[in-house]
């Protein structure tokens, strides 16, 4: 409780939730409160803003790869691989076809690891200990992966990079990838089995109706947890994702727990893009055999909008190239920054205070990516 | 699958009239468009009501050679899959534009105010146009092509002479 305002009646007041609360990440709520109901809640944004548009423009391509990571930390693998999607496309690289299903692979690893942070912080919101341990404890399996492909446990340091991707997969790679997808299984079913902790905090709470989540620029397993139909990777498919099988979760309650849910079932398409793509995976180049990095974006020129689906929504990257060898404007759309500012203020107003940690876990948050 | 793509054909020559301006399809399911900044509201809210429901972002480009600044509206059609990508450029030296918020509300408001925030661009009809990410910041807009962040940095936070450093260069008694 930080103040009482004078000019109402001593059950109004303003509160804090965040940036201190265990949980809520570097992002602050202010909420004016009367009793127990949120009257107005307004997002305050800004404790991680890093400048990353501003930086890249300084940098050169090969570097921004590097930065890009950076930008979230729940999925740096998808967010490398919109960066160097947009240098490909201004470049016009033809990215050699083992790179394509290399950057799948990791692209939808790193899927299934972020959803199981979703799934630890929504255990945390509701106070299920278990459930962060055993999320936190599986995701670490995939990590490993990471670390034995790119180097890198939590960030791959640019290894999807523009022209394909840094190294070959090492010998054992896919098979070690396959035993994961094996020990990672058991909490897939863990997590969707129903839990009366989840039913209780999330059934009914915060919905948000399917034209509103169109209107607040809601993307990913938001707008899909609302009942519409929509993915990037279908849509407006990237890389080798036409050629893949695989369904797109949907669920029309709107509420909580039906975003929950579709994260949740989306564990399954994941796995089963990932052995397909391993079936499939061609032998060959990894990297597109080009002159130095810098002298070929010197070439570039022209702008370029990229969107690619991440754990967490539409991420996109807009580029413009002037044949500098830095790009003269990148700018960066990360999904949370609809879902926590315009949709979260319009979720909290007039709920219960004890819903808030629901609703706010609920929208698959990362400040990381509203700041930049 | 034909079908769409004749569609598309035909959304091309739809929009361009229907929009007043020529549509180029730059790559697929990517179209782009110039217009003027005055036209702003009216060409967004046409493009809705022809499908273009989901505004992406808004991105600016500061021109500085030009002495202008771009603006660019990324919007995303789910009923035709394809993107349209709405240019317009306003003068550097009073930057102003009407806002969208009659169209997409908050979102486009918080967009808004991002440019504000990083460009300085003032948009007529937001009334809230708050910072969102800098806290106490005196400075230029940071994002500007003429604004060299390190020379700032150097100059006010780095130096003995600066108050806020003094407390690393005192020596202890």
């Amino acid at each position: 409780m930080t103040s009482v305002k004078k000019k109402y009646d001593a059950s109004d007041f303003e509160m804090f939730f965040g940036p201190a609360h265990p949980g809520s990440g570097n992002f602050s709520v202010k909420v004016e409160m009367r009793g127990e109901r949120v009257l107005k809640a307004t997002a305050d944004p800004g404790y991680l803003h890093r400048g990353f548009e501003k930086l890249m423009e300084y940098r050169e391509p090969m570097q921004n790869s590097v930065l890009s990571d950076r930008v979230c930390v729940l999925e740096p693998l998808q967010w490398n691989l919109v960066h160097a999607e947009a240098v490909d496309d201004l470049m016009d690289y033809d990215v050699p076809e083992r790179a394509k299903y290399i950057r799948v692979i990791l692209a939808e690893l790193s899927r299934i690891q972020s959803h199981f942070i979703w799934y630890a912080v929504l255990s945390l919101g509701t106070g299920f200990m278990t459930g962060f341990n055993v999320a936190m404890g599986y995701r670490d399996y995939i990590l490993d992966v990471f670390n034995l492909i790119t180097g890198g446990r939590v960030y791959p340091a640019g290894y999807i990079c523009p022209g394909g991707v840094r190294k070959d997969l090492p010998e054992n790679a896919e098979k070690k990838i396959l035993a994961v997808l094996d020990k990672i299984e058991y909490m897939r079913k863990f997590a969707s089995t129903e839990n009366l902790a989840w039913l209780s905090r999330f059934k009914e709470v915060g919905i948000l109706t399917k034209e509103e989540a169109i209107k607040y620029g809601a993307t990913g397993p938001i707008l899909r947890g609302s009942g519409f139909v929509t993915d990037v990777r279908r849509e407006d498919p990237y890389e080798i994702y036409d050629l893949l099988e695989f369904d797109i979760p949907v669920h029309d309650e709107g509420d909580a727990y039906s975003r929950f849910r579709v994260g949740m079932e989306e564990i399954e398409e994941s796995m089963k893009i990932i052995t397909q793509a391993l079936d499939r995976l061609p032998e060959g180049e990894v990297r597109t055999p080009t002159l130095k990095p810098i002298v070929q974006f010197r070439k570039a020129n022209g702008e370029t909008y990229i969107r690619n689906e991440l754990s967490r929504g539409e991420g996109a990257f807009y580029m413009v190239a002037t044949g500098e060898k830095t790009p003269y404007r990148v700018k960066i759309r990360g999904p949370s920054f609809s879902h926590m500012i315009p949709i979260l203020e319009r979720l909290l107003t007039g709920v219960n205070y004890a819903d808030v940690p629901a609703i706010y876990w609920s929208l698959y948050q990362c400040p990381a990516d509203v700041d930049r | 699958m034909a079908a769409i793509e004749q569609e598309k054909t035909d959304l091309v020559e739809v929009l361009s009239s229907e929009l007043d301006a020529s549509i180029t399809l730059k790559k697929e399911r990517r179209m782009w468009v110039e217009i003027d900044s005055k036209k702003i509201v009216d060409v967004c809210l046409k493009a809705l009501q022809l499908g273009f429901e989901h505004l992406s972002t808004i991105s600016a480009v500061d021109w500085l050679e030009e002495g202008r600044f771009e603006l660019v509206y990324h919007l995303w059609s789910y009923k035709y899959r394809t993107s349209l990508n709405i240019k317009t450029k306003i003068d550097r030296n009073k930057p102003s534009i009407s806002s969208i918020n009659s169209i997409w509300d908050t979102y486009a408001e918080t967009c808004e105010r991002e440019c504000h925030e990083l460009f300085g661009i003032n948009f007529e009809g937001n009334s809230n146009l708050t910072p969102l990410f800098l806290e106490d910041w005196q400075g230029p807009p940071p994002f500007l092509k003429d604004f060299n962040w390190r020379e700032y940095t150097l100059k006010e936070h780095y130096k003995e002479e600066n108050p806020r450093e003094q407390v690393y260069f005192e020596v202890k008694k």
